[in-house]
């Protein structure tokens, strides 16, 4: 129950960089490889400034608006000095491997003896429900878990809220706009390159933000910690897409927060199971690659059997 | 109204593509008047559009429209003032979003785009009747991807997207060219009615003679970058495709053409 609690939690945090994949990587159809330099980032930033006994939820922030700041250098690259959107990536990430030492000050920060919004989410459980374990459903659950649990749901559940509100504004429907065809938006007044920093911009803080929580859940940060998360993110999405198979905005919202959660499941059952840990990044790397080509190929066999007949 | 002074561009200078796309071309054109453009093919006729749309810099010269000098405008500035039909269906609409978003879109052109709903309660009911006047019965269909109409219902919308909020200018860019007859007969209807409806100042590119003596009440004929001919007024009127395809057929004797490229003119025109 432990495993599962912990896989959820971690797939809900992860959520959010799915969220920041989403937003780039469909909606812009840009490949935004910043992201593995960004998860870092929220995850350094925050944890720096907890141990400066920040307050939590300014750390978190401050880690998120981070991200903001590395997605707007992103966006610049490509929209200001016209450098290919998956070199400007590629720049920001190597840059912000030493950015994100220079913030940490060493490869890896350990925050057990920090209070974070897990610790703070505990406490209040502890308000709530009284001290020691909790029953859910029969099981009994450690307070901590449950805590860190209803925090990562309620945070990505807030982001998805907000997002899909934003989705359906003026300047929210322009950007989906700006993704599907540059040329019309254009043609009717709006800046695609203003929008395309601003969205690459909120996708970057979505992914610091993960980074961010997924520091205060686990206990640390550490420099190595964004290494493909971009793949892992793109498997969410695209499992997401599967599930709901629907185009519609809110639905892909939802879709990719259920991808991440599943994901992250399978991955951990699958480790219970005995996969070796080292070899995660390569399967969903795999993974990733089948779901690009495994549906057209699908349909080339589809038509091909419909020629027959 | 729209004044074009002494604009150049040339594509790929310096290299052995060079194209002198536009060669000091000059017009002003008057509040309320529709004025055609025709021309053989890379007579630089699309690219004088998309000079006065600002897709590109210029090398040389001006662009002003309104009273604003724009051309140092980047293009989505310009579309404050200027409404755009392009000659591919599919270029003024964004498939994936529904026929109420790319409209609600146009009702914004040119304007602050904020935090506002896309599609308040107010717009709906607006969007339902402005549809319903293109007869398609697509008032009914506001919800579904816009991606999902044919082609000839795309350029209607985007047509009536382009004049939405009205434009200080209207370009057209060939804009029928890529439909079926029967599609192209009924979207220059509609082009027509709408001209007409909101007095639109409107610079049309046109391949078809028909269109070229039918609509407008001024005519424009490139040649290599340069304005050739320029009638207006009664002899605008007068203009029948037989006196256009001779103008071509001129043009074609001065510069010793082959009959067949002649040939071949004649029969994409007309």
């Amino acid at each position: 129950m432990t495993l599962l609690l912990g896989a959820s939690t971690v797939g809900l945090i992860l959520a959010l960089l799915a969220l920041g994949v989403y937003l780039s990587f469909r909606i812009f159809n840009f490949p935004d490889i910043t992201a593995d330099g960004s998860i870092t980032l929220g995850a350094a930033v925050t944890a720096s400034l907890l141990i400066l006994n920040w307050p939590p939820a300014l750390a978190t922030l401050a880690g998120f608006f981070a991200g903001v700041l590395a997605g707007t250098v992103t966006g610049l690259l490509n929209a200001k000095f016209r450098i290919n959107g998956l070199l400007s990536g590629i720049l920001v990430m190597t840059a912000l491997y030493s950015i994100n030492l220079h913030v940490m000050g060493k490869s890896n920060l350990p925050l057990l003896e920090e209070t974070t919004l897990v610790t703070q989410s505990e406490s209040v459980f502890g308000m709530l429900f009284g001290p020691g374990d909790v029953g859910v459903f029969g099981w009994e659950v450690n307070q901590r878990d449950a805590a860190a649990l209803c925090l990562a749901a309620a945070m990505v559940a807030g982001v998805g809220m907000i997002l899909y509100l934003f989705f359906r504004t003026e300047f929210g429907t322009a950007m989906r706009a700006a993704g599907d065809n540059p040329q019309m938006i254009r043609a009717l007044g709006g800046s695609v390159d203003f929008i395309l920093i601003f969205g690459l911009a909120v996708s970057n803080g979505l992914i610091a933000l993960s980074g961010s929580l997924l520091a205060q859940y686990q206990g640390f940060a550490d420099v190595q910690m964004g290494i493909g998360m971009v793949v892992w993110g793109l498997a969410s999405v695209i499992i997401g897409e599967a599930l709901v198979g629907s185009k519609s905005t809110g639905i892909v919202i939802t879709g990719a927060i259920m991808g991440s959660l599943l994901f992250r499941l399978i991955v951990a059952i699958a480790l219970r199971w005995g996969l070796d840990p080292n070899d995660l990044k390569l399967i969903t790397a795999v993974f990733v690659f089948l779901a690009l080509v495994v549906p057209g190929a699908l349909a080339g066999l589809r038509s091909r059997a419909g020629r027959a007949r | 109204m729209l004044e074009v002074s002494g604009i150049g561009k040339t594509f790929h200078a310096g290299t052995p593509n060079e194209v002198f796309a536009l060669r000091d071309v000059s017009f002003n054109l008057l509040e309320g008047s529709f004025l055609i453009i025709i021309g053989t093919n890379g007579s630089g006729k699309s690219t004088l559009l998309n000079a006065v749309a600002g897709t590109f810099p210029l090398d040389r010269g001006t662009v002003s429209l309104s009273g604003h000098d724009m051309t140092k405008w980047p293009e989505h500035r310009r579309a404050k003032l200027i409404g755009r039909v392009f000659q591919n269906p599919y270029s003024g609409t964004a498939p994936n979003m529904t026929i109420a978003e790319n409209l609600a879109m146009a009702a914004r052109r040119g304007l602050h785009r904020g935090l506002a709903w896309a599609i308040p309660r107010t717009l709906r009911s607006e969007l339902r009747d402005r549809v319903r006047t293109l007869n398609m019965g697509l008032e009914d269909r506001l919800d579904n991807d816009i991606g999902t109409l044919s082609g000839g219902q795309r350029q209607a919308l985007t047509l009536l997207m382009a004049s939405w909020l009205k434009p200080d200018l209207l370009l057209l860019d060939e804009h029928t060219a890529a439909l079926d007859p029967k599609s192209a007969d009924q979207v220059i209807r509609l082009t027509h009615e709408i001209i007409k409806r909101d007095k639109l100042t409107t610079l049309m590119v046109t391949h078809s003679m028909q269109q070229a003596v039918r609509l407008g009440d001024r005519l424009i004929m490139m040649h290599r970058g340069s304005i050739l001919h320029d009638i207006q007024g009664a002899e605008k009127a007068r203009a029948r495709p037989e006196d256009l395809l001779q103008r071509f057929e001129d043009v074609r004797r001065r510069e010793q053409l082959d009959a067949p490229v002649a040939e071949m003119l004649r029969n994409t025109y007309v």
